[in-house]
């Protein structure tokens, strides 16, 4: 590839490797980048496809066990091997960098007034007192509110998108010429996604700088960026204008990836179809501000007042952003939290019902998380974790009858029945993610709730994934509750959909209806922000 | 911030007075008394010092004898050392095992800290591996065997230090001690530093710092000691009040008149009222540390501010 003269860095056979007790895994193989001035590259591509680690090796910020070669000139300048103090000068300067987490990527014991004065105060000169100034402008620049007050905040005092415009704040303090942006709102809800991108945009417009977006995301990367990179496994496997990847991939990934989007529908269940599952006035109250000696106390209400109906058959998504209450919702109708309400499970009247009542019908009610990691318990094998319900439900099971049943859940999950001697930690997120409905299914449940189910997961696993729990329901006449932030997963998954909003419900209606014709303005900005960002 | 020390300091009270009627209880159901010596007394001697000293009561008034005088600062009597009662003894010994705990403190948390940052930043190097191997000596090996080789080493052998005592209280004498008082929890301490140093060097604003270009000293002191600082000083509370309420082993090796002897011999005695002088005296000592450490703590981190 020629270096363009716009080219402002020039990426050549750049590779990145890890050492690791297993031998060496090279993460980046030899890639060819270029970024122009004023640009937005996106670089895309699914987890492990190295498209961070190529960041993260020019900007000398890999683990220990990693290592960086080849070659990236920033205007003519060779990053790689620059001894730490010369690359200090460039990062956070010339090239600077936010990150996916807005929660962990500040300083939670420092201010951030103090934390956005710091580049600044180290690559130009000067006190913080001279730099407040300057963190002010700043401040008001990426829109937070009353700056001179915030300006003494702490992160942990902020939310999620205020705290990545603080990141935008430090990134632009030294007006960079490249801005790298690591999946900066992977972490955030979709309508505060869509303000951060734009604030990006409008900052690019004023100050030329260029923006490196390295994301998973194509529905961002369509709107967003005008050269893309896509990358699979450590190399580049297609680059282009975005149009012309959009409208004329090459690649076989490219068209893979695109065609991963989720799609399809769901009909809804016929209309004589029993209610299996419903609660009235679900009501879910948190005691907030309590001290020892008195203190005021306040009540938070994180489910205010829902009624849910879920037929036979059925798949009620329920979408809203983070402390909508969709989670605590789904919960509070399997009755594993305190709540007011009344609740029915098909016939039975389930409202006084306390942990040992309920234990005889917790087989037929089951969940799936989020977080494919954290709900496995690592030290028991596979086979462990999914027959553990039985010895609940079926306690006068044989060992080899709960092998037997063990073997059959792991084939109807799409896994290898040896996996069952295996532990959590050998499998992917996807698998996992099979081993935890596995887990439900085993015991031949009627309800299962679905927190955000593929919602860590990349997208073509994702289809996967909503293609196997659509096969299962199909088997099993399954009733599901989806929860999900991703409007485009409970599109695909859903006949009925709930939008939430501070444990309210803003609509609800049919699928086609909500998602052609929103009538709350709520769920338009909603609908909106996740399909034009 | 006031109402939150003195919220503190009133739950203290229920505390100490489960701690006291606890070890009150403890002590009692344990065989033998103060006066069974090797020797029996006579049988009206015994009786005489059984009145005296409340011991032919019920054991619930006795109790209630020994609570509403502690109430009123009144430790009792010590059985043994009959010449003082229990606040004298704890008021002459307290101020040398504080002056030789203070000092042990201070070399604990500085060396430790030290040594366990330098570990941290060359993770798996021979250095990490250098501090760790004597950390690990340091915990395990006890001051019993520590006193005597340092004694052995640099008062008898090389004869820098005095072997023991008080002297005139110059440091001279405090050397000695105060590393063999010291040794065990500067060696706890590095451990701590170099684990929560580790892992705030692994953290995201760490790496938010660096790629902002920060200079390493910054990176490392302002940005990763801070966080690391504190599993450090949750430690510091239950150190601190080991360290200031002396040590009977290294106060015995060393003949200092110390209070941490108290402990042990009263317990040996049977010195009811001797031990629970010296557990109140524990007790206060780490209600007090742990309330410092507290109000420490919210200075360092923000997010746990009383306010």
């Amino acid at each position: 590839m020629a270096e363009t003269k716009d080219s402002i860095l020039a990426v050549r056979g750049l590779t990145v490797d890890f050492s690791t007790p297993d031998g060496t895994v090279e993460a980046v193989k030899g890639i060819d980048l270029d970024v122009n001035a004023g640009e937005t590259l996106a670089v895309v591509g699914e987890s492990g496809s190295g498209k961070s680690q190529t960041m993260m090796g020019i900007m000398g910020l890999l683990a220990k066990n990693g290592t960086v070669s080849g070659s990236a000139r920033y205007r003519g300048q060779e990053l790689i091997g620059l001894p730490p103090k010369a690359l200090n000068d460039v990062r956070g300067s010339k090239i600077t960098m936010i990150f996916q987490e807005p929660m962990t990527s500040l300083d939670p014991l420092y201010t951030i007034g103090r934390q956005i004065a710091e580049p600044i105060v180290h690559h130009r000169g000067g006190t913080f007192k001279e730099a407040k100034k300057r963190v002010l402008e700043l401040l008001e620049l990426v829109g937070i509110p009353e700056p001179a007050r915030r300006i003494d905040s702490y992160p942990h005092e902020l939310s999620g998108g205020q705290r990545q415009r603080v990141m935008i704040a430090m990134a632009l303090a030294n007006e960079p010429d490249i801005l790298i942006a690591d999946e900066p709102t992977t972490a955030l809800d979709v309508t505060i996604q869509a303000q951060i991108l734009q604030l990006l945009k409008s900052l690019q417009k004023r100050f030329g700088m260029a923006i490196v977006l390295i994301t998973h995301d194509l529905g961002i990367v369509k709107h967003f960026a005008e050269r893309v990179a896509v990358m699979r496994r450590g190399e580049v496997v297609e680059e282009g204008r975005t149009t012309e990847i959009f409208e004329r991939p090459k690649a076989d990934y490219t068209k893979m990836l695109l065609a991963a989007e989720p799609s399809g529908s769901k009909a809804p269940p016929p209309g004589h179809a029993p209610i299996i599952l419903e609660g009235r006035d679900v009501a879910v109250e948190y005691a907030i501000g309590k001290g020892l000696f008195g203190g005021s106390s306040a009540v938070f209400r994180a489910v205010d007042g829902v009624n849910l109906r879920l037929r036979q058959g059925q798949t009620i998504g329920i979408v809203g952003e983070s402390g909508s209450g969709k989670s605590t919702l789904g919960r509070a109708l399997l009755r594993l939290l305190p709540s007011n309400g009344s609740y029915r499970f098909g016939t039975t009247d389930i409202s006084g019902f306390d942990r040992s009542t309920m234990r005889p019908l917790r087989r037929e009610l089951q969940l799936v998380f989020q977080d494919p990691y954290g709900s496995l318990s690592p030290r028991l094998t596979v086979g462990e974790i999914i027959t553990e319900g039985l010895y609940v439900h079926e306690p006068g099971l044989g060992r080899a009858e709960r092998d037997r049943r063990a073997i059959a859940a792991l084939k109807e999950v799409g896994l290898d029945p040896a996996s069952r001697n295996r532990y959590p930690h050998e499998f992917s997120g996807g698998q996992r993610q099979r081993i935890a409905i596995a887990r439900a299914m085993i015991l031949k449940p009627r309800v299962v709730i679905l927190d955000e189910p593929t919602s860590a997961l990349d997208r073509s696993v994702q289809g996967q994934v909503i293609e196997l729990l659509r096969d299962l329901q199909g088997k099993h006449g399954l009733s599901y509750i989806f929860i999900s932030h991703d409007l485009s997963v409970v599109k695909a998954m859903s006949d009925y959909v709930i939008v939430m909003k501070n444990g309210r419900i803003i609509e609800e209606g049919e699928t086609d209806a909500i998602f052609e014709t929103p009538r709350e303005p709520y769920t338009k900005t909603l609908i909106g922000a996740a399909f034009n960002v | 911030m006031i109402s939150f020390v003195l919220r503190r300091l009133a739950s203290a009270v229920p505390t100490l007075f489960i701690v006291v009627t606890i070890s009150f209880f403890l002590m009692r159901f344990a065989p033998g008394g103060p006066f069974n010596l090797e020797r029996p007394l006579p049988p009206s001697t015994m009786e005489n010092l059984m009145r005296t000293y409340h011991l032919d009561q019920p054991l619930w008034r006795q109790y209630l004898i020994y609570l509403s005088n502690a109430v009123t600062g009144d430790f009792g009597p010590s059985y043994i050392y009959h010449d003082n009662n229990v606040a004298q003894l704890i008021g002459k010994g307290l101020p040398y095992s504080m002056e030789l705990g203070f000092y042990a403190l201070i070399l604990a948390v500085v060396g430790g800290v030290i040594a366990g940052t330098i570990a941290a930043l060359r993770q798996n190097s021979f250095l990490d591996f250098a501090v760790m191997s004597i950390s690990t000596v340091g915990v395990t090996v006890p001051n019993f065997v520590v006193g005597p080789v340092l004694t052995l080493i640099f008062a008898i052998m090389l004869s820098w230090l005095p072997a023991g005592g008080w002297g005139d209280g110059s440091f001279r004498f405090l050397i000695l001690p105060m590393i063999a008082l010291a040794l065990p929890q500067l060696a706890v301490f590095a451990r701590l530093t170099r684990g929560s140093m580790i892992e705030a060097l692994h953290t995201d604003h760490i790496r938010t710092a660096k790629a902002y270009g920060l200079p390493s000293r910054v990176v490392v002191v302002t940005h990763a000691m801070r966080g690391a600082m504190l599993p450090v000083v949750s430690y510091l509370a239950p150190c601190a009040a080991a360290l200031l309420t002396g040590s009977a082993v290294v106060e015995t090796i060393f003949t200092i008149p110390g209070v941490g002897r108290y402990f042990v011999l009263g317990a040996i005695n049977r010195d009811y009222t001797l031990v629970m002088g010296t557990v109140v005296l524990i007790a206060i000592f780490v209600i007090v540390f742990n309330l410092l450490v507290d109000i420490l703590y919210g200075l360092l981190d923000p997010r746990v501010r009383h306010d």
